[in-house]
């Protein structure tokens, strides 16, 4: 059916008797064409299961409907809108599900055109972003209608749980990679005019580098992450001096940093994955270089090449941008591990990252204990190596991972619901994860359906097979399972939060001890890779607590965060404890840290350190404390920031007016889940967030206390 | 003090063979897909990753750990004194 129905003869709306007037459809096609029922029936019969009788009857009766009316200008939209609703009144719901038309008011596109879209702090205002959340929109009603089924849908409608990124409905979620895919098989993309060998030169190699992330930007929804980076880079480094391999690591920082010409004026939600050591997996495996050959070396060889650009890429960090702003992106994931306290330079190379986390907070420590290797990403996923991965290693570029979908379970809500009764809690805690589980297997089907296609489909990225498999393994794909608010979901059932008692907190483990069982349970049953992960929850958390005050007030009055005057409402993120509780930040590292055993598929703390510039010195040493007295998965540093519109220069804290120029052209930045950003671009829940935030003032001036256990008969 | 313990490890029931673990007050938990209260109790001792690669473990007190199950068995049959 098309655009817009006009009465008239010539086109121009004609007053007559409504059985007399000729009607025109302005098609699609930007058309106008004649008036033509049997394009109704035609529509029923293609859309829904009607029989064609049954279409023409309907198709009859909206004719008769609009003949009588006195309607001057007939649109598309309403004509379905007239069928929708006749098909109601004949009690044939399921095809008017099936005859639903996807859109948006006339209201709301004007408003999305010239209001800030806030759902995504990482997502400017222009139009590109517009195109990006108008895409979006529909998107997520297809997936709400036509993707999950209702029980789904109605769930992640309530607020029961949420299904992160509908508007990305047609993609995987998130990404993590090795450069040795590009190193050996060049930049080959599908539908792309002109294919190129593996690269000859680093710029070439950090091009393609730059090029893939953009592309696959456009085939998952999230973050796009790489395995060690500057390992993989370092056969291209041999025999440069330092200048031109400084220049490099600026050109790498900057080229992801500017990237706010991709995806819907996005910047790409880019990591890199660092080492100081060579990983141990990676000591014996030849060395790929320039031109896609083997160097004749192992990686084991290239450990200070490695070392000598990871240094830079830091000292790029260091300064910031040309307003002395921190770079967003790419994060910088640097992996702590035994290896790295027994290599050469350990110290120096650790002052350094501590330099740049106290003066631009951007290092993220990555801590991988034992025998443990995983790919960070994202803002705290990690994909943990298995033993065949390990193997993998060996031939590097198979390292490919990636998240079909996160569904994130509402668990305040769950305490809400069940009245303090822990049998109830715990049930409908195990029906949220099946709901959960459900909308996996859901996004699953879908995304095999379009994978089906191969390189002439819509994932024709995801299907390019240069090593034997599909660039997308689903072999090895993880399902997420996240959650928001265990703080709160604690008090409201034990009256207290995680960080006010004992009882309560190992309430908490228990909690997230059950969803571990519960995920494996369903791995099992399903072959399935289900894993927790603390959920961002950068709108989750303003979406659920606002779901909640108005279904479960006056309850949620009390549990939710934040100022309820001003709607900057918010539950704690996933397990965490509250921003603002009185906790010391090695007390609140090693205390989550007792959660992160459970959630496979990563977690991080958070430390806001607000104007505070502790000493590098002071900060390695909470970093070594925390990798051997703790179980903590990750943690980063988090400054803020006033930088001046109007004199360029950026100043410590967070400010009214610029300190220099007294300029009240200022934009605040700090990290707003697992990124830094610019505060105006945060929603309402977050700016809640960050009021109660507790900037532990003051508390990198001592030692922080040992919190951790060692086995009797163990070194001491 | 408590062991952790799973269905089908061989040197947990060795342990819990060859000690009368009742008489002498150790707490046995027996971690499993239907138990998330042992799984926490485990979690809050700090020991998932340490169950990961070897059980029994014989938890001291709220500092210290045992793991072996010979060491385990030695360290309850000389009345606590490893």
């Amino acid at each position: 059916m098309g655009e817009v129905m006009e009465f008239g003869g010539t086109g121009t709306p004609q007053p007559q008797d409504a059985t007399d007037r000729v009607l025109f459809v302005r098609t699609s096609d930007m058309e106008i064409a004649s008036w033509d029922r049997a394009r109704i029936v035609d529509a029923l019969i293609r859309e829904t299961f009607l029989d064609p009788d049954t279409a023409e009857r309907v198709a009859l009766a909206v004719e008769e409907g609009i003949q009588r009316s006195r309607i001057e200008v007939l649109t598309a939209p309403l004509i379905r809108e007239l069928v929708d609703a006749k098909l109601i009144e004949m009690g044939l719901e399921s095809a008017r599900r099936m005859h639903t038309r996807l859109g948006m008011p006339l209201y709301d596109v004007e408003e999305l055109l010239v209001q800030p879209n806030r759902e995504n702090a990482n997502v400017p205002h222009g139009p590109e972003a517009t195109n990006l959340t108008l895409a979006e929109n529909i998107k997520k009603e297809y997936a709400l209608l036509a993707v999950f089924s209702q029980d789904v849908a109605d769930a992640h409608m309530r607020g029961d749980i949420h299904l992160h990124d509908l508007g990305f409905i047609d993609r995987p979620y998130c990404s993590g990679q090795s450069l040795e895919y590009l190193k050996k098989f060049g930049l080959n993309l599908p539908n792309s005019l002109a294919n190129a060998h593996p690269a000859k030169h680093p710029e070439v190699l950090l091009a393609h580098m730059v090029k893939f992330s953009a592309a696959l930007q456009s085939n998952f929804a999230g973050a796009i992450g790489w395995d060690a980076v500057n390992l993989f880079f370092a056969p291209y480094l041999e025999g440069m001096p330092d200048r031109d391999v400084k220049q490099l690591a600026q050109m790498l920082i900057f080229e992801y940093s500017q990237q706010a010409v991709a995806r819907g004026g996005q910047a790409i939600f880019s990591d890199i994955n660092l080492y100081w050591e060579v990983p141990k997996h990676f000591e014996d495996v030849p060395a790929i270089g320039p031109g896609g050959a083997y160097t004749g070396k192992t990686y084991g060889e290239y450990e200070k090449e490695a070392q000598r650009f990871v240094k830079l890429l830091f000292d790029v960090y260091l300064e910031g941008d040309a307003s002395g702003r921190p770079f967003f992106f790419p994060k910088p994931l640097v992996h702590i591990t035994e290896k790295f306290f027994k290599t050469d330079g350990h110290e120096a190379f650790l002052h350094h990252l501590c330099e740049v986390s106290a003066e631009k907070g951007n290092t993220y420590f990555v801590f991988d204990r034992g025998d443990t290797a995983k790919i960070s990403e994202c803002c705290r996923l990690s994909f943990k190596l298995e033993k065949s991965d390990l193997e993998d290693a060996k031939q590097p570029w198979r390292m490919r991972y990636s998240a079909l979908q996160n569904a994130t379970i509402n668990l305040p809500r769950l305490a809400y619901r069940a009245g303090g009764d822990d049998t109830r809690l715990f049930q409908n805690l195990t029906g949220m994860l099946e709901t959960a589980c459900q909308a996996h297997l859901e996004k699953k089907a879908f995304i095999e359906r379009l994978l089906s296609q191969g390189e002439r489909g819509p994932l024709s990225l995801l299907t390019m097979n240069k090593d034997g498999q599909p660039y997308l393994r689903m072999h090895r794909v993880s399902y997420l399972l996240g959650m928001v608010g265990l703080n709160e979901m604690v008090k409201i059932h034990t009256g207290e939060e995680l960080h006010e008692s004992e009882g309560a907190f190992r309430f908490g483990l228990k909690v997230i001890a059950h969803m571990k069982l519960v995920s494996e349970k369903m791995s099992r049953h399903h072959n399935m890779h289900f894993v927790l992960e603390q959920t961002p929850a950068e709108s989750t958390a303003y979406r659920f607590a606002k779901l909640d005050l108005k279904y479960y007030s006056p309850q949620a009055g009390a549990a939710v965060r934040g100022d309820l005057s001003r709607g900057e409402v918010y539950y704690t993120n996933s397990t965490q404890l509250h921003v603002g509780s009185p906790t010391n930040p090695i007390d609140r590292v090693r205390q989550e840290g007792l959660f992160h055993p459970l959630i496979e598929a990563g977690a991080i703390t958070h430390i806001w350190l607000g104007e505070e510039k502790p000493s590098p010195e002071s900060l390695a040493n909470f970093v070594t404390k925390v990798f051997r007295n703790t179980h903590n998965d990750q943690i980063a540093f988090s400054p803020e920031f006033t930088t001046c519109v109007a004199c360029g220069r950026t100043a410590r804290g967070l400010e009214e007016s610029c300190t220099y120029c007294g300029s009240d052209e200022v934009e605040g930045i700090t990290r707003i889940t697992g990124y830094f950003t610019k505060i105006s671009s945060w929603n309402q829940g977050k700016i809640g967030e960050l009021h109660e935030r507790r900037r532990n003032r003051g508390c990198f001036t001592g030692t922080p206390a040992e919190g951790g256990r060692r086995a009797e008969g163990e070194a001491k | 003090m408590t062991l952790f313990t799973k269905t089908g490890c061989e040197k947990c029931d060795y342990v819990k063979h060859a000690v009368d673990l009742e008489g002498l007050g150790v707490a046995v938990e027996e971690l499993g897909p239907e138990n998330p209260d042992a799984l926490a109790h485990l979690a809050w001792h700090g020991l998932v990753t340490v169950a990961e690669r070897q059980l029994p473990i014989l938890v001291l007190d709220r500092e210290r750990y045992l793991t072996g199950a010979i060491r385990i068995r030695k360290f309850l049959e000389s009345g606590g004194h490893a």
